[in-house]
């Protein structure tokens, strides 16, 4: 059982004692030198200082929270930990002695590891497959049976429970992560990173994800630093927590120092309000009427099941359920990227089932998908071509085939300003904008064309708390001025603040349509996670 | 790279205005001549002497400066082909069979008018070069197409498409022109008959009109991609194709686009080469050397990274100095392939010059000790 983490060249040194490891885990924080440490760390990207001077110590055998806004560093300063970038100023150490990393490969002979918020893996390959791609130990010939044990044996030291022989496109979000922690660790890993693990989990899979961080530190020795912004975790599990602002640390706190309300004053650096106003309005007429509505999902197989709704101007209605539910196809569907198997879409009365999508925008259906790197922007054009997206076919922009350019970067100019988007100037390259940023140039693009519905998936996924109460209160003021509002979200708070009518999704169906007073968190939870349904109405 | 207590890295580069990256082709072309004088050893005199023979025949020499010039219009023609579809993200690695489409097709109408047989040419000789270049265009718009169609649709992958149209349109040329063919010289030379005089392309101080063609096609691509919406639509289809759906894009018009354009241009260097040089007016024998030309359209368009105007020096220097090699070459009784090999090194030099300039090479002293004593700051609250 010792002998797979003697592959550490980390254990090595410390004399490959597994129960000293252990020992010290928690008897030994917060004395001697920190297992890892930043010392006046800067970096700078063209026009924006990502990190300024930045100290960070890591005990041996913590969780220690990194948190942060959207654009605060925690990712950056995570990339220089792991040697992906290099700091232009500061140096790291490990265990007191001076290190370079000028690849990750030199952080991963010292131990240091790190689960990147996207998935590295090779969906057509097995779990066994990926573990031991890249490891130091396999040359030449595979003796796949030898390994197959040896990790077998890991997961069952921390309790894990995959399939190794399973391909990896089949594993939930979660399934993943698994694997890619499990191959950190079984490249010997004593320091994992993990930037913004939560953020693809479903609620169960989080709990399971944080009490086996917890078992990992306790009886390993692993040292985990976590980069998050959810208050919740890092109160939950962390033993000590640095809070990043705009590129500095303006806060280093125990675990017993840091309650949600602290930690939210240093993140944000000033109290906000945290619950909305709601905004009266007047039920408009009806919108938007959707009969049996199916879809198959790219793999071929019917996710979305016969949904009915129908939706009226003013309205929001909240559809909530875990990714994967067919949430995705409704959306894609309704802006007309993906043929329905079956069924039909009214809007504003007019059969608009097979539209194409130029058609949709010019009705006024707006459509913000969740996928805001890969769908909804262009890293390499500037925010003014990107805002072009949703203005390209626009009398106003376009006139004889010329653009207007001049027009257009009054309306960058305007989104930029109204809605608080922190960018360098309007031609700067989307790349550099960071998630929340970017999300909120999105909604802004998206809403100032005056859409007369808007599809909003995942609008505040992985934001901070800031951005999110501010895009919330958009789509309320987008509501007030008399859009319809199709939600889709797997935020059970968001979705039952905004709402009028909440409908939970599971397996392609509606489990019901509920008017927002109907809906307490208890029922809707079940519902969207397929213990019972109700007959479903139509508002 | 580490020398003693220094360090030598790469860090990338802030953007830097397009004018710095198009200066970058100077340090490469001067590195890429450096390189090849290794060439000119085996020759019977110095690689001074055998550059400036290089240069004079292809830029001094008016005999040499006008075949240079012919081979640049070629070329030029011939990068816009790769050029459009590249800016939309995709392949066109069919040049050599549309410029044989385009060839075949511009001497198909002559044939078709039988203008070789009848006493006197039944159209008036404008009208009948007129429909040649049309012909030539609409040739290999219409080759180009198909694998368009084929990528819209069927996302059949264009790069096989185009290239197995090559070998197919290839062997259609040798038909067509080699003994028992329709388009047959009357000696049976394995070539194809000549133009008569009057069809000849009309010239502008000796140089064929095709060339004003390419150069106002340059400045219109360049200004079509920056202050159009058909070339914001373009590019942002080749950047991001799921983006470009969510706008509202037409992937299948879009493809279909760029790949009619891109053959018009390959048609219309199939025309130049074979219907408009003084001194050709046939489809030779050797049409694949040619054809092989076509793919330097790909080069020159990836060296200007998409930009037509760019382009236009790039093609002039590749243009001169392929014929320039293949002079100093038989002057100086170098060994074959010695113009292959310079055009390879100037490539290799433009990719290597493209990709350092993304970084700059930092010199940073490496330090040995032990952790400063800082105690963490923790503000007030």
């Amino acid at each position: 059982m010792q002998g797979l983490l003697f592959l550490s060249p980390y254990t090595l040194a410390r004399g490959g004692e597994l129960s000293t490891l252990t020992d010290l885990s928690f008897a030994n924080r917060g004395r001697g030198e920190p297992l890892l440490a930043a010392r006046g760390v800067t970096k700078r990207f063209p026009g924006v200082l990502a990190l300024d001077r930045v100290d960070l110590d890591v005990e041996e055998g913590e969780i220690h929270a990194v948190l942060g806004q959207n654009g605060a560093g925690k990712t950056t300063l995570m990339n220089i930990l792991f040697g992906l970038l290099q700091p232009d100023e500061g140096q790291l150490y490990v265990r007191g002695q001076r290190v370079h990393f000028r690849s990750p490969h030199d952080a991963l002979a010292m131990g240091i590891s790190m689960v990147h918020q996207t998935r590295k893996l090779v969906p057509a390959h097995t779990v066994l497959e990926n573990i031991l791609l890249g490891h130091p130990g396999t040359r030449g010939f595979l003796n796949l049976r030898a390994i197959r044990r040896e990790v077998e044996e890991l997961c069952s030291r921390y309790g894990f429970t995959v399939d190794l022989g399973a391909k990896v496109w089949q594993l939930s979000e979660g399934e993943k992560q698994w694997v890619e922690i499990l191959k950190a660790l079984y490249g010997g890993a004593k320091v994992l990173i993990l930037d913004e693990p939560t953020s693809v989990l479903t609620p169960p899979e989080v709990k399971t994800l944080m009490a086996s961080l917890q078992a990992l530190v306790q009886d390993q020795g692993v040292t985990v630093i976590l980069v998050t912004h959810k208050l919740p975790i890092v109160t939950a599990i962390s033993h000590t927590v640095t809070v990043l602002r705009s590129g500095t640390v303006v806060a280093r706190l125990r675990n017993s120092e840091a309650t949600e309300q602290v930690l939210v004053q240093h993140m944000i650096g000033q109290d906000i309000a945290l619950s909305m106003a709601d905004l009266p309005v007047e039920k408009g007429r009806p919108l938007l009427r959707v009969e049996g509505l199916s879809a198959y999902n790219d793999k071929g197989v019917l996710s979305l099941r016969g949904v009915s709704f129908s939706l009226r101007e003013g309205e929001i209605l909240g559809i909530a359920g875990v990714t994967g539910n067919g949430q995705e196809e409704l959306a894609q569907v309704l802006a007309g990227l993906r043929p329905p198997a079956s069924g039909k879409v009214l809007f504003d009365g007019r059969d608009v089932t097979w539209l194409p999508p130029l058609d949709r925008w010019r009705r006024g259906i707006g459509y913000v998908p969740a996928e805001r790197y890969e769908v909804a922007s262009v890293a390499a054009l500037t925010l003014v071509e990107n805002t072009a997206l949703n203005f390209h076919f626009d009398p106003l922009f376009s006139r004889r085939g010329l653009f207007n350019h001049p027009g257009l970067e009054q309306v960058t100019r305007h989104i930029l300003l109204s809605y608080k988007v922190k960018a360098p100037h309007p031609y700067a390259q989307a790349r550099h904008l960071s998630g929340g940023n970017l999300q909120k140039l999105i909604l802004g693009r998206v809403l100032s064309r005056k859409p007369r519905l808007l599809i909003a998936h995942l609008p505040t996924q992985g934001l901070d708390v800031e951005a999110t109460a501010f895009l919330r209160g958009k789509l309320l003021e987008a509501k007030a001025e008399g859009a319809a509002v199709l939600l889709i979200s797997e935020d059970l708070d968001e979705i039952l603040s905004l709402s009028d009518w909440v409908a939970p999704i599971y397996e392609g169906r509606f489990a019901a349509i509920l008017p927002r007073e109907e809906a307490d968190a208890e029922t809707v939870g079940a519902m969207m996670a397929g213990l019972y349904r109700k007959e479903a109405r139509v508002p | 790279m580490r020398i003693g207590r220094y360090e030598l890295t790469l860090q990338p580069r802030p953007e830097r205005p397009g004018v710095h990256s198009a200066l970058t082709a100077i340090p490469a072309i001067l590195l890429a001549l450096a390189l090849s004088s290794l060439l000119f050893l085996p020759a019977d005199t110095g690689f001074l002497s055998a550059y400036r023979a290089v240069f004079s025949y292809a830029f001094a020499n008016p005999h040499g400066l006008q075949a240079t010039l012919y081979r640049a219009i070629f070329l030029w023609l011939c990068t816009f082909a790769f050029l459009v579809p590249l800016r939309a993200g995709l392949w066109n690695i069919g040049l050599p069979g549309q410029v044989y489409a385009g060839a075949l097709a511009a001497f198909a109408v002559p044939y078709a008018l039988r203008v070789n047989e009848l006493p006197a040419p039944p159209l008036p000789a404008g009208l009948v070069i007129l429909l040649m270049v049309l012909g030539a265009t609409i040739a290999g718009a219409a080759l180009a197409g198909l694998a368009g169609v084929l990528r819209a649709k069927l996302h059949v992958n264009e790069i096989l498409v185009t290239m197995m149209l090559n070998s197919i349109l290839f062997w259609l040329v040798a038909y067509m022109i080699k003994e028992g063919g329709p388009f047959m010289s009357l000696t049976g030379e394995g070539e194809s008959f000549n133009l008569p005089p009057p069809l000849y392309a009309p010239l502008l101080r000796d140089v064929p009109f095709t060339a004003l063609l390419a150069l106002a096609a340059a400045g219109l691509l360049d200004f079509l991609f920056a202050k159009t919406t058909l070339g914001y639509r373009i590019r942002v289809f080749g950047l991001n194709p799921a983006a470009a759906r969510y706008a509202g894009i037409n992937p299948v018009a879009l493809s279909l686009l760029v790949f009619l354009l891109g053959g018009a241009f390959a048609g219309l260097a199939g025309y130049h080469y074979f219907a408009a040089v003084p001194g050709v007016y046939k489809i030779p024998g050797n049409y694949g050397y040619y054809g092989d030309l076509a793919f330097y359209g790909i080069i020159c368009a990836l060296i200007a990274r998409g930009s037509a105007v760019g382009s236009v020096p790039i093609a002039l220097l590749f243009a001169g100095l392929s014929l320039g090699a293949r002079f100093a070459q038989g002057q100086f009784h170098l060994p074959f392939g010695v113009d292959y090999a310079l055009l390879g090194l100037l490539m290799m030099a433009f990719v290597a010059s493209h990709f350092l300039y993304q970084f700059r090479v930092v010199w940073r002293a490496v330090a040995v000790e032990a952790v400063p004593h800082v105690p963490t700051r923790i503000p007030e609250r």
